[in-house]
């Protein structure tokens, strides 16, 4: 299976960190998208096969908590793994995006952290962990 | 108490360097912020507002020269040189948006809920003071042998609890 993934920041390089520590972690990727808020995410959705959406929280025009609810509520995007990376420091607001059904990554982040995230939620080859 | 806080934006920004763009610093021992942007070498400075328990502006000048290499290290360029304005730019809202992020939790604590604005790059004159803002604290870094100055200015009423030591040592044996 390839994964096809959305990443959604306002920051251009932000999103190329992503996508290329994404490109490096030997995950089985099919295509990279990026948008630049969540209302540009959820056009890349209405027309693209995404099987995983990487979403920063704070940004212009549509948050990342918004675009979230958006596609949580929306019966053919539902089902989509979703992982947050975000400079978010409050344990509340984590704590209340989590129950959304996503996983949260702070920023600054390590390549190692996203891959492992990635992996868990999307349940790949979940048995090596520590042996390297 | 200012020490504290003047502190943590050296900790935070140091880190953030650090961890996002493997750039190394440490504060500079003497040398207090300008005010006044030098006018043989303007800096290029960046801001971003936020609210919340405390609600205020964080600002961040730094040396022009640094903008080649925060961006390519962010990006994973082969060639510093060849990344474009915009792309600097960027990497530098990105940088006060995560050191911005960062420092409010360990300034008001994890349960404070903060939002954060979206980061400009202004006029170095806007680096001063507004006539509504109260500086909170500031510092000055040396990363890679250029100068990088952070000021945190208060917007409003600023509850006290955040601004005391809390040790209640003396705030002069700080280094
Ligand atoms: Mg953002």
């Amino acid at each position: 299976m390839e994964i096809n993934v959305l990443v959604v920041d306002d920051s251009s390089v932000m999103r190329a960190m992503i996508s290329k520590t994404m490109g490096l972690s030997g995950l089985p990727l099919g295509k990279i998208y990026q948008a630049a808020n969540g209302q540009e995410g959820l056009e890349v959705l209405s027309g693209h096969w995404i099987d995983l959406i990487i979403v920063d929280i704070n940004m212009p025009v549509m948050n990342g908590e918004e675009m979230i609810d958006r596609v949580r509520a929306n019966p053919e995007l539902k089902d989509i793994s979703i992982i947050i990376i975000s400079t978010e420091g409050s344990d509340a607001r984590i704590d209340r995006l989590r129950r959304k059904g996503a996983a949260f990554i702070h920023k600054p982040f390590t390549p190692e952290t996203i891959r492992d995230t990635v992996k868990d939620i999307m349940n790949l080859g979940g048995s090596d962990a520590g042996t390297d | 108490m200012r020490e504290r806080i003047d502190h943590i934006l050296s900790r935070v920004t140091e880190a953030i360097f650090e961890k996002l763009a493997f750039m190394f610093s440490f504060p500079e021992e003497g040398f207090e912020p300008e005010i006044e942007p030098s006018a043989a070498e303007p800096p290029v400075v960046t801001e971003v507002f936020f609210e919340g328990p405390f609600s205020g502006r964080l600002v961040m000048s730094l040396s022009p020269r640094l903008l080649p290499e925060l961006a390519g290290n962010m990006l994973g360029a082969d060639d510093n040189e060849a990344t474009t304005p915009d792309q600097r730019y960027d990497a530098l809202k990105e940088l006060i948006n995560v050191v911005c992020g960062n420092l409010l939790p360990e300034i008001a604590g994890k349960q404070a809920i903060f939002n954060v604005g979206t980061p400009k790059i202004i006029e170095p004159e806007g680096a001063a003071p507004a006539a509504e803002e109260t500086l909170l604290g500031d510092t000055a870094l040396l990363v890679e042998d250029e100068k990088c100055e952070l000021r945190l200015y208060g917007i409003g009423g600023i509850p006290d609890r955040f601004f005391q030591t809390d040790s209640g040592a003396d705030a002069s044996d700080a280094f």
